[in-house]
């Protein structure tokens, strides 16, 4: 007998009620958010010292470029980005930049889309697609967001895509940390060390 | 002596060992107090999440082949290991199939239970530990001490001296940042040049088919994004139904593992890399292990499988902050070690665990899952005396109902580790803020006196 037949030999049972699952998700437990003040809830949970990223604002997204070379400049940090290959980000007039669009492994800075915020927590939601690389995200010492104010939803189960799933759909809530020696906590473990969010009070377009 | 009588003495004497537990542990309590206080009824939510694993473990054969159905649709291989063997055989084959110099690994309890370091090794095939604190136990050449801080057991100075003499370039700054600094140095380009990625899962979505990562490092999507291959070895018990229910038990296991609102990086993978993606791996092969689950489904155990490893009973047992985690010797330490390693290395061997709880109930009062690991570890011991398992001496005088009934005799009990940590805190002065008589009472299940005895009862029940 193969293992998996070994297996659901001995987990022999009845199929499941979806009722049941679904029953269990009722009124679910979970952070109180003002759904009027989205923008401010995000905010707040951005602060958090466990999530710590600064932020910024723009009306349009022609004004990217200028608000990722404001926060670049105030690091002290070269105009170099890594910049994925979205219609969306190409559109905008990056020069005064030196872009590229894979990762290097020191990477000091990389650009990206969230597809949503999420208030309850401070969470930036991301999906894989052929605009949409995951690497860089992990790799730069900067990970700058730009997340448009219409996309800030009140909870977690507002992030799951319904229907085919992405390779990769992933939430991140400040920065990599790490408090394996003696519980302290450093940040940039491994990845960034910063992280920073452009709200765009327009659409992204 | 035992094994483990040794190891506890070696522990209760080594100063420095307790110093290091102490910050870590310490330091988690106090932030999941806080993060617990600020949560909407922290108890209900509790009980859902006990709730819904339990559903899981119910119907755990059909949520196991409709994970299997969707995964596959994604483009996943999925396999089955009833074994450990059997499961380190399956990721062995993997990689020399595909070639495989260097893997790098993703912290993952369920690799350290099935011994993947160990097979990798002997099949000669590089491993590169990505979270921090799996790199310092794997240049120390030790074992895990904790779940959640596989180092813990480590100072700051140890630490430093370690990466001084490991690292190519090491830190100058004798500060906790500085150290940080030298394993990202040190691991980044050994972590992108990989051959395969393997991680565990803290999550496998049933109607997905996706695998959910946490970490707070982002090592797993480092480990995992740059090799062509993804290998990812799960504990068949990691199923939930949907990604709502993985959404209640993130909130869950984020505040009570380390008293954040939720762990930095969450990732669910879902199959290999498509088509036209920029990154991620060519091939996802997903390894299901049983290693004992079934049986522990069957026999009395599976309230165990709710767990969800975060680490919370051992931060708060008495016993576990005297003697860190090593002392147990298995995989899992502190309580749900204590209940978890008989099943793994035979209850002849690991009898003593058990012995060295003081069954104040701590451990079961935090855990997420309302796990009554007291009651389990109860269920150890009885076991152990049934079987014949205890020495001679102590199974003189002493029946098997009387000891659990006479509270004195508890603390003779065994190898008496309970007693020798109660007296180091009694010394200390912190015997009286523990809840032992109160803990005692509480959350035993000892035959608590009928309102009515069984005759009276009988007769009502007749009458009507
Ligand atoms: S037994 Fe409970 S408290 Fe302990 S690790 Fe498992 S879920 Fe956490």
């Amino acid at each position: 007998m193969s293992a998996r037949d070994a297996i659901l030999a001995k987990l022999k049972g009845a199929a499941p009620d979806k009722a049941a699952a679904d029953a269990l998700l009722i009124a679910p437990e979970r952070p109180a958010v003002d759904t009027g003040a989205l923008e401010a809830e995000f905010l707040a949970r951005l602060a958090l010292p466990s999530v710590s990223a600064s932020h910024d604002a723009i009306d349009t997204v022609a004004d990217l470029p200028a608000a990722v070379a404001r926060y670049l400049a105030a690091q002290g940090e070269p105009h170099t980005l890594c910049l994925p290959r979205d219609p969306r980000l190409s559109a905008c007039d990056w020069s005064g930049f030196t872009l590229h669009e894979a990762a290097a492994p020191d990477e000091v800075a990389t650009l990206a889309i969230a597809r949503l915020g999420i208030a309850e927590t401070g969470s930036l939601v991301f999906e894989t697609a052929p605009q949409a690389p995951m690497l860089p995200n992990f790799l730069a010492l900067h990970h700058i967001v730009l997340l448009a104010v219409e996309d800030i939803a009140a909870h977690l189960e507002d992030a799951p895509l319904v229907g085919a799933q992405p390779r990769a759909h992933y939430w991140i809530t400040g920065v990599s940390g790490t408090t394996d020696i003696e519980g302290t906590y450093v940040r940039g473990a491994h990845g960034p060390r910063f992280l920073h969010v452009i709200l765009l009070r327009g659409a992204v377009g | 002596m035992s094994g483990f009588t040794d190891r506890v003495d070696l522990a209760l004497a080594d100063r420095i060992l307790k110093v290091a537990v102490e910050r870590t542990a310490g330091t988690a309590e106090a932030k999941r107090a806080v993060a617990v206080d600020a949560f909407p009824d922290f108890e209900a939510a509790r009980d859902r999440a006990a709730a819904i694993k339990d559903h899981v473990v119910a119907h755990l054969g059909a949520y196991l082949e409709q994970f299997e159905a969707k995964a596959i649709a994604a483009g996943a291989k999925v396999h089955w290991a009833s074994t450990a063997d059997e499961a380190c055989r399956i990721v062995i084959d993997i990689c020399k199939a595909a070639g495989a110099k260097s893997v790098a690994r993703s912290k993952s309890m369920l690799g350290e239970e099935i011994g993947l370091p160990h097979a990798l090794a002997e099949a000669g095939i590089g491993r590169v530990e990505t979270d921090l604190a799996e790199h310092i136990i794997q240049l120390a050449d030790e074992r895990p001490s904790h779940i959640i801080w596989p180092a813990m057991h480590k100072t700051r100075e140890q630490v430093s001296a370690l990466f001084k003499a490991k690292h190519r370039s090491p830190h100058e700054e004798e500060t906790i940042a500085a150290m940080a600094e030298s394993a990202r140095r040190e691991l980044r380009t050994q972590m992108l040049g990989a051959d395969v990625g393997i991680s565990g899962a803290n999550f496998l979505i049933a109607d997905t088919g996706a695998v959910c990562t946490v970490t707070n490092e982002g090592n797993a999507e480092l480990s995992l994004v740059p090799p062509r291959v993804h290998i990812v070895t799960a504990g068949i018990e990691k199923i939930v139904p949907s990604m709502p229910h993985a959404i209640h038990m993130l909130r869950m296991l984020a505040r009570s593992a380390t008293g954040a609102t939720l762990t930095q990086y969450t990732t669910f993978y879902t199959g290999p890399k498509r088509a036209d993606d920029r990154d991620g791996p060519e091939e996802m092969h997903i390894v299901l292990v049983d290693n004992g689950r079934t049986k522990m489904r069957e026999e009395g155990l599976a309230e165990m499988l709710r767990c969800i490893r975060c680490g919370a009973c051992m931060n708060h047992c008495v016993v576990f902050r005297q003697i860190g985690g090593h002392a147990y010797g298995g995989t899992y330490p502190g309580p749900m070690g204590a209940v978890l390693t008989p099943v793994f290395d035979g209850l002849k061997q690991s009898r003593e665990l058990a012995s060295a709880c003081t069954l104040n109930g701590k451990c079961q009062e935090v855990c997420p899952v309302r796990i009554p690991l007291p009651t389990l570890l109860r269920g150890w011991r009885e076991k152990s005396w049934r079987e014949g398992l205890e020495p001679t001496s102590m199974r003189w005088g002493l029946g098997i109902w009387a000891w659990v009934a006479r509270r004195p005799a508890l603390y003779r009990f065994g190898t008496g580790v309970a007693v020798r940590v109660m007296q180091i805190l009694g010394k200390k002065g912190w015997i009286s803020r523990l809840p032992l008589a109160g803990g005692w009472t509480r959350y035993r299940d000892m035959p608590k006196p009928a309102p009515q005895t069984f005759m009276n009862q009988y007769k009502k029940g007749r009458r009507t």
